[in-house]
């Protein structure tokens, strides 16, 4: 149901009703910042790769056709302002604001519960930002924004079953790099 | 999936994404609001650009070199030389002194039209959402004949609230030019308090000195009572106190 009403809404601003842009982004500006910041591990980056994203909406809305879902076209132009930016910066840069692990020795600390919990909360979001760039985008559509394996191959132009064994690799991927950051 | 994998893939789950921050929606505003005005001067414009293009489309085709008619093309572009060489040339007595005034009229009156799409251009272009346009943006004040109150309030505004640093800094280096501007020295002094980049504190310091303005002595001295403030850029506002002092 809210599917068909975003999809209403960008009929309308694809019909010239602009402001309609503004309910989408009230929708969807904290889900895309949360595939942005997972993705470059950059808040300040993210939230500029948020505002092109919504621009890049509005000034291609004459692609978005009444047969696909926004939110999978939307992902698609986030995914395509995220390769852009890579590009430009040549790789996704580690997040500063991510506390710095590798020059601590883990295996002798003896840290209370809950900080190693917040530790190996560290390792993982560090991990995630070292995946390739191929993994790290199934991962965080899957698992972060939660959509099916059938919305992630409409958005990667592939089928369901590549996806699966995408997803399959990227897990594999991340546990050897958080066990070599964990040791 | 593997025991291993399926805790890390729980793990993930559970690891938050931070709120965004009020600026971004405030931001996506101005953003909406600069492409309507885009979409709706464009939209006014489109007959005349329409015709206008056609023209230009015309003059472009014929000064366009082809390559089959070379040798038409030459002697072509030498006629039309040889046509307008002649009446530019000609003494300006030939012409009647009304039409001269007209025509002068009407050379100032595009040209202020021209400075009026160049401001409009610059003003929607800093609220672009790319730094790099934002920075051409700014470049562009260096075209503008005249500077009125409202790109001194938009420049000091970005100054003061664009999130990029580079921005800022070249921003700053476009209002040091209009430092005659008693607003402008103002909104210098004023901005001190404002900049958290080590970079742009320094670059703010420099064109205190090289403006010698004493008023931000008070600034700098607040700035020195911030226990965050960067060790090198405190250095940085000691020397500056004393070569203002």
């Amino acid at each position: 149901m809210n599917s068909l009403t975003d999809n209403s809404l960008m009929l309308k601003v694809k019909a010239g009703d602009l402001d309609k842009m503004g309910l989408l982004f009230e929708r969807y500006h904290k889900p895309l910042f949360g595939f942005l910041y997972h993705s470059t591990g950059q808040r300040a980056t993210s939230e500029d790769l948020v505002q092109t994203v919504f621009y890049r909406m509005l000034k291609y809305r004459h692609t978005f056709t009444e047969s696909g879902e926004f939110r999978t076209w939307m992902y698609h132009l986030a995914r395509n302002v995220l390769i852009d930016n890579a590009k430009k910066n040549n790789r996704i840069v580690y997040n500063e604001n991510f506390t710095e692990l590798s020059d601590k020795n883990l295996s002798e600390s003896s840290f209370e519960k809950d900080f190693e919990k917040n530790e190996a909360n560290e390792i993982l979001q560090k991990s995630l930002t070292k995946l390739s760039l191929e993994h790290r985008e199934v991962l965080v559509l899957s698992r972060f924004q939660e959509l099916s394996y059938k919305e992630i191959a409409e958005i990667l132009h592939t089928t369901e079953g590549n996806i699966k064994v995408k997803v399959h690799r990227a897990m594999k991927e991340l546990k050897s790099i958080y066990m070599a950051f964990s040791c | 999936m593997e025991k291993e994998e399926q805790e890390l893939w729980d793990a993930l789950g559970k690891i938050k994404t931070p709120t965004p921050s009020k600026e971004m929606k405030t931001r996506f505003h101005a953003m909406l609001d600069t492409y309507k005005n885009e979409q709706e001067a464009k939209n006014e414009s489109g007959l005349l650009n329409g015709a206008t293009s056609r023209v230009f489309d015309q003059i472009k085709a014929f000064f366009t070199p082809k390559p089959a008619f070379n040798w038409a093309y030459s002697l072509a572009l030498a006629m039309v030389f040889g046509v307008v060489g002649y009446f530019v040339g000609k003494p300006a007595g030939g012409v009647p002194q009304s039409q001269q005034v007209a025509n002068q009229d009407k050379v100032e009156k595009l040209s202020s039209e021209v400075q009026e799409m160049k401001q409009m251009m610059m003003l929607s272009m800093l609220e672009n959402p790319e730094a790099t346009e934002r920075m051409k943006a700014v470049g562009y004040t260096q075209e503008l004949q005249t500077v009125d109150n409202q790109v001194v309030e938009a420049l000091l505004t970005t100054l003061n609230l664009d999130p990029d640093d580079n921005v800022r800094l070249v921003t700053l280096e476009a209002l040091l030019e209009l430092a005659k501007n008693p607003k402008v020295r103002e909104g210098l002094v004023l901005s001190l308090s404002k900049q958290d980049s080590p970079m742009v504190q320094v670059a703010l310091a420099d064109a205190m000195v090289k403006m010698q303005e004493k008023r931000s002595i008070k600034q700098f001295k607040q700035m020195l009572n911030d226990s965050n403030l960067n060790k090198s850029v405190k250095t940085k506002i000691k020397k500056t106190i004393i070569a203002l002092s």
